[in-house]
């Protein structure tokens, strides 16, 4: 099995407090990764690390994407290479079109790919094919980015740009909370459509319910700053059974 | 020609010139007493004047064509008409209803040592486009425009600059507005200056009759300085909308000082300026709003929103009311903050390099004034002078044609 990401002996600091605490994690190419763990325990910035977040600073260790480090690469840089975070919290940008502003990264992207730009009209057509396919309101294409957008429709719009950029490897913070039940379901079968056995998925949860639909290939669980056990989907109904104070005695 | 060193002027030259009429001598008269603006001249206070006025300035030589073309735009090269559309009444005249409450000194200036005033009249309702031509360097160009639009009439202005060979020029000018009762005018002013390209000290005036609208929009591009002053007042049922984006690089000195004045009751103002500024940049916004007695139920609204890109950037905003009766209803308010990180990173993370990321907020933050142009081929050109200004003028070709080099813009106008 090869990695496409490996993350060795992390440790970072947000505002100068220690957050990842000498964190080791393989992630698999094709597979999909579960990433559980109590609040606070530093999931987000194991994500944001990974992209590039400016919060947070890397003070020891390394992350190495397809062999190689990523630590010094901008964040447009690693969006390039494949990499694409969906944030727990997406930011509102208003004045800036949903459209223009996606046309623009799948532009990008695919001119960092050798392949041509797609004009608007192309653009359109591919777009609002998966605004429909995640059962969201067309006028969305053309609204300011997130501007007024509900909680889950922020989280399907995060799913249109994963769905549209076609990236290597996904990270999904969250990416089930406060989405109702028809909505999980067009997100997951949205993730389920990009699964071709050489994209991997990171998947930060804290309900089964997402991984009953997506069906992780391994469980980790993240614990003050690192990864405390590493098991099989069978790890979730013991973690909802017993918590995660159970694991210490492990 | 004799060269005019502005803060010598004699009070002989300017007697000579007053003589000639009615408004020559007002506008003497109001020179005299208002003095060539220096360091301590309230409505120049954040503009760098002093250098301008201490140089010995010789005056750009107004060459009549030898026949005016027939054109789609009125083209006003040096100070002269070199082309202009069929059916466009233009005259010459060195006498104006000459605003006597302006508080420019240069606009009486322009009047004076202008020349004869470019006297436009429209009967009718029309779009046109004035193009300025500066082909002067060094030189003092001065010269004034003045548009009558009769009642009811509708017109757009579209006003634009070009100045390829008049570095260092001083160019003294503006127009008069007026605005007759019923009347629509939208005066759009597309003006990207360069450092070392001519510096504008342009005055506005606006006279606007009962019922008339007046929108006024001005879009200030580049590292180049200068600065407008505007001039309205608003008789009865009458409205301005100003509008002024403004996006200053390098050390720009740029902005709009403005006095409108409420006379007429149920007259309307509102005001919004939208300053970028980066590196060293310096953008001036100093509006007051005055709302007379006699301007009751007025409406008058001020705004002054600006964004900092780099620590060196610093926004002079100070917009004001001078209030003297209780019925009307008025605001104003002025914010100066940065870009947001947090939508800065968001854009980098889909993959969007930090220079497009940054002119994307950028945009967004400006279109709330580019969106509501609503002649769509106007907002296209605002577009491509903001392009040209953000990517500098000798890469902006280069962008166009490939995408490999995003990586290398700069500011920098450097060959
Ligand atoms: N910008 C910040 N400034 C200061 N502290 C921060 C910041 N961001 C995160 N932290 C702190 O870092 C720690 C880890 O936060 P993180 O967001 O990674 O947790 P998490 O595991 O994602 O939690 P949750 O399940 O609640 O989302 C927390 O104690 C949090 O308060
Ligand atoms: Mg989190």
């Amino acid at each position: 099995m090869s990695a496409i990401m490996k993350i060795e002996n992390l440790h970072a600091t947000i505002g100068g407090k220690e957050i990842l605490k000498g964190l080791n994690l393989d992630l698999e190419e094709g597979k999909v990764h579960a990433i559980m763990g109590p609040n606070g325990a530093g999931k987000s910035t194991l994500s944001k690390a990974i992209v590039g977040h400016y919060d947070v600073k890397i003070t020891d260790g390394d992350i190495i994407y397809k062999g190689e480090s990523i630590v010094d690469m901008e964040p447009e840089e690693r969006a390039l290479e494949g990499i694409f975070l969906s944030f727990q919290n997406p930011v509102e940008i208003p004045g800036v079109n949903n459209a223009y502003f996606l046309r623009t990264a799948v532009n990008a992207k695919r001119v960092h790919e050798g392949k041509e730009e797609l004009n608007a009209a192309q653009f359109l057509r591919l777009m609002k094919e998966l605004v429909n396919e995640l059962g969201m309101k067309t006028e969305m294409i053309n609204r300011s980015l997130n501007e007024g957008f509900s909680g889950g429709e922020k989280k399907r719009n995060e799913i249109l740009q994963m769905m549209m950029l076609q990236p290597e490897l996904i990270i999904l913070d969250e990416i089930d909370s406060g989405l109702d039940i028809d909505a999980l379901r067009a997100v997951s079968e949205g993730i389920n459509k990009m699964k071709d056995g050489k994209r991997s998925f990171l998947v930060i949860t804290h309900y089964s319910r997402i991984l009953d639909y997506i069906q992780p290939d391994y469980i980790h669980v993240l614990k003050d700053g690192a990864i405390v056990k590493t098991a099989g989907a069978e790890l979730v109904a013991e973690l909802e059974e017993k918590g995660y104070a159970a694991l210490e005695e492990a | 020609m004799r060269p005019v060193d502005l803060k010598g002027i004699s009070g002989k030259r300017i007697m000579e010139l007053s003589l000639a009429n009615k408004s020559m001598e007002r506008a003497a008269k109001r020179l005299a007493e208002l003095g060539i603006p220096d360091r301590k001249s309230e409505e120049y206070r954040y503009f760098d004047i002093e250098p301008l006025m201490e140089k010995e300035w010789e005056p750009a030589v107004k060459r009549r064509p030898q026949m005016i073309e027939r054109a789609h735009r009125l083209v006003i090269t040096d100070g002269m008409i070199s082309s202009m559309p069929e059916g466009l009444e233009v005259g010459c005249s060195d006498t104006l209803d000459l605003d006597v409450s302006h508080f420019d000194p240069m606009y009486y200036f322009g009047h004076l040592f202008g020349g004869d005033i470019l006297q436009i009249r429209v009967k009718r309702d029309m779009k046109l486009e004035i193009k300025h031509i500066f082909t002067q360097p060094g030189k003092l160009l001065t010269y004034r425009v003045a548009i009558y639009v009769d009642a009811n009439v509708k017109l757009g202005i579209y006003e634009s600059f070009e100045a390829e060979e008049a570095k260092n020029a001083l160019i003294v000018s503006g127009i008069d507005l007026f605005a007759a009762r019923d009347s629509r005018v939208a005066l759009y002013k597309d003006q990207t200056l360069f450092e070392s390209d001519y510096t504008p000290l342009f005055s506005y005036r606006f006279k606007i009759d009962g019922n008339a609208e007046v929108k006024f929009a001005s879009f200030d591009m580049g590292s180049g300085n200068g600065l407008q002053t505007l001039h309205a007042q608003l008789h009865e049922n009458s409205s301005i909308l100003s509008d002024h984006l403004l996006y200053a690089v390098e050390n720009a000195r740029r902005g709009t000082v403005s006095k409108f004045v409420h006379i007429g009751r149920s007259s309307q103002s509102r005001q919004r300026a939208k300053s970028i500024l980066a590196d060293r940049a310096r953008g001036i916004f100093d509006a007051l709003i005055k709302v007379e007695h006699s301007g009751k139920y007025t409406k008058a609204h001020q705004n002054s929103k600006a964004v900092l890109l780099d620590s060196g950037a610093y926004m002079a905003s100070k917009p004001q009311l001078e209030i003297y009766i209780d019925d009307l209803e008025a605001s104003h308010g002025s914010t100066t903050g940065q870009l947001d990180e947090k939508e800065l990173f968001y854009l980098r993370s889909r993959g969007i390099a930090y220079e497009e990321a940054k002119k994307m907020l950028i945009l967004a933050f400006a279109n709330e004034i580019i969106d509501s142009i609503d002649d769509e081929n106007i907002k296209e050109r605002i577009h491509s002078s903001f392009e040209y200004s953000y990517y500098g003028k000798n890469i902006i070709e280069c962008i166009q044609t490939c995408h490999g080099c995003e990586k290398t813009v700069t500011m920098s106008q450097n060959d």
